[in-house]
C-alpha cells in the first residue's frame, strides 16, 4: 500500500467534515432550545402581565356636599381627616341606580367601586375650595369587576361558583353600555405603593425602594471594589497571604446570596441595631454580595490593559501611581463599569438576602429616603405572587415585566459602554 | 551553568567566549557597567558583562535571539524592576552614580535615561498629550506656552512635526506604524534625557519607515547618547559608532562598528555577521 499524502488526507476528509456537521448541529440545537425557553418565558409573562397596565375605571359625578361628608365646620382639620368620603361615592352610585333599594343589593352596588377610591376623593379635597361643588371622576373599579371586564371571570359559570353575582353583572353591563365603565391606562400601578386591594396596589414604592437600595450598593461596592482590585492587581506583593485573599474573593462570589442576608441580619440589625426594612441595610448587604463580582471584573479589566502602555509610562519616568492613574485606570474604566453594572443588575434582581433583613414587610407608604421602610421590586413580586386574588396574578407578571425591562436596560448599558470605550491596540 | 549550548556547533565551550574581546573602556564614559550579572529566578541571563558607553555615541547591541542584549539594555534604566523575579548585580554607573543604589529613585533615573520600545506604544491619547505627558509629570513646563514649545520642539526633532502639526488633537494611535514610533521617540526626547535606549525600534516597521528612524537616530546622536538593540546587522552597521556582540548572555566582542563588520576578532562574531547562524 503506497498511498500518497493527498490520498490519505482525502480518506479522512469525509469523517472530519462529518464531525464538523454534527458539532454545528448540536450547537444549533442548544441555541434553539435556549431561545425557545426564552420565548416561552416572555410569552407567559407578557401574556399574564400585559393586563396589569390597564385597569377598569368607573366614571361617577360626585357631589362634594358638606352634609354628606359630615363636615360641619370646614376650619376644623380633624373633621376633614374623618370625613365620610366614601359616602360621596355611595350617594353618587345610589343616584346612578335609583332602582337599587334593598340592603343586600346596595352592598353589591357599593362594591363595584374600589374601597380605596375614597382616598382619591380625600386627595381631591385637599383643595378645600371644591367643597360644595360637583366633579366627575374616573374611579378605579373593584378588582373583581376589573377581572370580569378583562375576561378572567367566566360569565357562563353558575352563579354560585362565580365571584361576580348576577345582580352585579346587570349593574356592570349597564355601566359599560352607558360608557361609564372603561379600561384605561393603569396610573395607580405606576404611582402607588403596595396595598391589600389589587386595584390600589402599585410598584412605585418598591421601585423607589430598589432605587435607594441600588444607590447605596453602587456607592459602596464600586469604589471599594475598584480600590481593592487596583491594590491586588498593581501593588500587592506576591505572597501566600495575598493568594489566600484572592481565593477567598473568588469563593465569596459563589456564596449563596441568602448567606449575605443572614450576615446582614446578624451584624447590622442585631449588633448595630439598625432598623429593619430600610434601604441602607439592604444596600450594604447587596454591596457586600456584589463586591467579589466587582473586584473580579475590575481585576480582569486592569489585567487586560497591555503591558506596553505601562512600560511606556514607566519608561518616561512616571511613578507607579502616575502610571496607574494616568494610563492604566482610564483604559480599564469601561471594563470596570461593565462589571459593576452587571453586578448591579444582579443586585437589582436579588430577593433572598433581603427577606432576611425585613425588606419583605408590607409597606404601603412610598419611601422618601434611604431610611424609610421600603421593599424592592423582586420582593414585591414575591409578595404578590403569594396573594390569592386574580388581579394580583397579572400585577405580579406586570411587575416582572418592569423588572426585566430595568435589567435589559442595565445590561444594554453595559454592552454599550463596552463597545463605545473599547480600545484596540 | 544550565545553558543549552549544543544548539550551535560553533559554541562548544563557554570558555571560548566568556571573556570579552576588544576595548571595553572609553574615556569619560557616560555609563559604565562592570561585572553585571542578571538572572530571572534560577535562570541566569547575563554573565559578567563589562561595558562603557561614551557620551554622544551610538552603540548597537547585536546577537542571536535570547543572547541577553535586550535584558542588558533594560538594566540601564531599571526597566527590569517591573519583573519581580529579575535580579541584577554588579556596578552600573551613570556618570559615576550607581543606578542600582537602593536609595536611588528610579523616577529621575528614567527621566535621564529614556526608552523607546520594540513595538510603537503611544498612549491612546492625542498626539499632543503623548508628547506633553513626560514634561507634564516632571514639571518641566510652567505655562501652557512653554509646554506647547516643548511639544513642537520634540516633534520637530523626531521629524514628525510637519506631518502632524495640523492634527495634534487626534489620537496618537491613529498614526501609521512608523509615525507612531517617531511619536514615541518625540515623547522620549520631550523629557530631555541624556541617554536614549532603543529596544529594536524598527522591528515592527517597513523599510521606508525604518530608513526614516535610522536617519533620525543619526541626527539625534549629536545631542544624545543612544544605545540600540537590533536584529538587523545592516542597521547596526549604518547607525552605530560602536557595536557590541552578545552571545548566550556573554558580551563576546566590542569594538568600532567598522572593525566588527569588516574585521571581527572573535570567530563567533564573524560567524554571526556572515550569517552562519542567528
Amino acid at each position: 500500500m503506497n498511498l500518497t499524502t493527498i490520498e490519505i488526507v482525502n480518506k479522512t476528509l469525509k469523517k472530519r467534515r462529518q464531525k464538523e456537521r454534527v458539532f454545528r448541529a448540536a450547537g444549533l440545537v442548544s441555541v434553539l432550545t435556549g431561545l425557545a425557553a426564552l420565548v416561552f418565558l416572555l410569552h407567559t409573562i407578557v401574556g399574564n402581565g400585559w393586563g396589569a397596565f390597564t385597569q377598569s375605571y368607573i366614571q361617577l359625578p360626585l357631589k362634594l356636599d358638606a352634609q354628606v361628608l359630615r363636615i360641619d365646620n370646614p376650619l376644623d382639620e380633624e373633621e376633614w381627616d374623618y370625613a365620610n368620603y366614601a359616602g360621596v361615592i355611595k350617594a353618587s352610585l345610589r343616584e346612578r341606580f335609583p332602582e337599587v333599594t334593598s340592603r343586600k343589593q346596595k352592598r353589591i352596588l357599593y362594591r363595584l367601586v374600589s374601597p380605596g377610591a375614597s382616598f382619591q376623593v380625600k386627595q381631591l379635597l385637599d383643595d378645600r375650595s371644591l367643597l360644595g361643588s360637583e366633579v366627575t371622576l374616573w374611579l378605579p373599579a373593584d378588582d373583581d369587576v376589573d377581572s370580569l371586564i378583562k375576561g378572567y371571570i367566566n360569565r357562563e359559570l353558575p352563579e354560585k361558583e362565580r365571584r361576580v353575582k348576577d345582580f352585579a353583572l346587570t349593574l356592570i353591563d349597564d355601566l359599560v353600555s352607558s360608557g361609564q365603565l372603561e379600561r384605561k391606562f393603569n396610573v395607580i400601578f405606576f404611582s402607588a405603593g403596595d396595598s391589600s386591594e389589587p386595584e390600589q396596589a402599585g410598584i412605585y414604592g418598591s421601585m423607589l425602594g430598589s432605587f435607594f437600595t441600588l444607590v447605596v450598593t453602587l456607592i459602596l461596592s464600586f469604589p471599594i471594589g475598584v480600590a481593592a482590585a487596583i491594590y491586588l492587581e498593581e501593588f500587592a506583593p506576591k505572597n501566600r497571604f495575598i493568594d489566600l485573599i484572592e481565593i477567598n474573593i473568588n469563593n465569596l462570589a459563589a456564596v449563596p446570596s441568602i448567606v449575605f442576608g443572614l450576615l446582614g441580619l446578624a451584624i447590622f440589625l442585631n449588633v448595630f441595631g439598625i432598623p429593619r426594612s430600610i434601604p441602607i441595610v439592604a444596600g450594604i448587604v447587596l454591596a457586600i454580595m456584589t463586591l467579589p463580582t466587582v473586584i473580579i471584573s475590575s481585576r480582569a479589566a486592569l489585567g487586560a490593559v497591555p503591558p506596553s502602555i505601562r512600560e511606556a509610562a514607566l519608561g518616561l519616568g512616571a511613578s507607579k501611581m502616575q502610571t496607574i492613574f494616568d494610563h492604566v485606570f482610564p483604559l480599564a474604566m469601561p471594563g470596570m463599569l461593565t462589571g459593576s453594572i452587571i453586578g448591579m443588575a444582579r443586585a437589582l434582581g436579588e430577593t433572598a438576602p433581603l427577606l432576611m433583613i425585613g425588606m419583605v414587610a408590607f409597606v404601603v407608604d412610598i419611601p422618601g429616603s434611604f431610611t424609610d421602610p421600603a421593599t424592592v421590586l423582586p420582593v414585591q413580586i414575591f409578595l404578590w405572587s403569594d396573594s390569592p386574588e386574580r388581579a394580583f396574578v397579572e400585577r405580579t407578571s406586570g411587575a416582572i415585566i418592569i423588572l426585566l425591562l430595568f435589567l435589559v436596560i442595565m445590561n444594554g448599558l453595559a454592552v454599550w459602554l463596552r463597545n463605545k470605550f473599547e480600545q484596540r491596540w | 551553568m544550565s545553558m543549552n549550548e549544543s544548539n550551535h556547533s560553533l559554541s562548544s565551550n563557554a570558555s571560548e567566549y566568556s571573556t570579552t574581546t576588544g576595548q571595553i573602556e572609553v574615556e569619560n564614559p557616560k555609563m559604565s557597567m562592570r561585572n553585571v550579572d542578571v538572572s530571572y529566578g534560577d535562570k541566569q541571563a547575563i554573565f559578567n558583562v563589562n561595558l562603557d558607553i561614551a557620551k554622544n555615541e551610538v552603540i548597537s547591541m547585536i546577537g542571536p535571539s535570547g543572547c541577553g542584549k535586550s535584558t542588558f539594555l533594560r538594566c540601564l534604566n531599571r526597566m527590569n524592576d517591573t519583573i519581580e523575579s529579575c535580579k541584577v548585580s554588579g556596578d552600573l554607573l551613570l556618570e559615576g552614580q550607581d543606578i542600582y543604589d537602593p536609595k536611588l529613585d528610579v523616577v529621575p533615573l528614567r527621566a535621564r535615561v529614556g526608552m523607546v520600545f520594540q513595538k510603537p506604544n503611544p498612549f491612546p491619547k492625542s498626539i499632543y498629550d503623548n508628547v506633553a505627558y513626560g514634561p507634564h509629570i516632571h514639571g518641566l513646563a510652567n505655562t501652557k506656552f512653554e509646554l506647547d514649545e516643548i511639544v513642537e520642539k520634540s516633534l520637530k526633532k523626531a521629524g514628525l512635526w510637519d506631518e502632524v502639526k495640523d492634527r495634534l488633537d487626534q489620537p496618537g494611535t491613529g498614526l501609521s506604524g512608523g509615525q507612531q514610533q517617531r511619536l514615541c521617540i518625540a515623547r522620549t526626547i520631550a523629557v530631555s534625557p541624556e541617554v536614549i535606549l532603543m529596544d529594536e525600534p524598527c522591528s515592527a516597521l517597513d523599510p521606508i519607515a525604518t530608513a526614516r528612524i535610522e536617519e533620525l537616530i543619526d541626527e539625534l546622536s549629536a545631542n544624545y547618547t543612544i544605545a540600540i538593540v537590533t536584529h538587523s546587522m545592516q542597521q547596526a552597521a549604518r547607525v552605530s559608532h560602536r557595536t557590541a556582540y552578545f552571545h548566550l548572555g556573554y558580551l563576546v566582542e566590542i569594538g568600532s562598528t567598522d572593525d566588527i563588520f569588516t574585521n571581527p576578532s572573535h570567530k563567533l562574531t564573524e560567524a554571526y555577521i556572515t550569517g552562519r547562524f542567528g
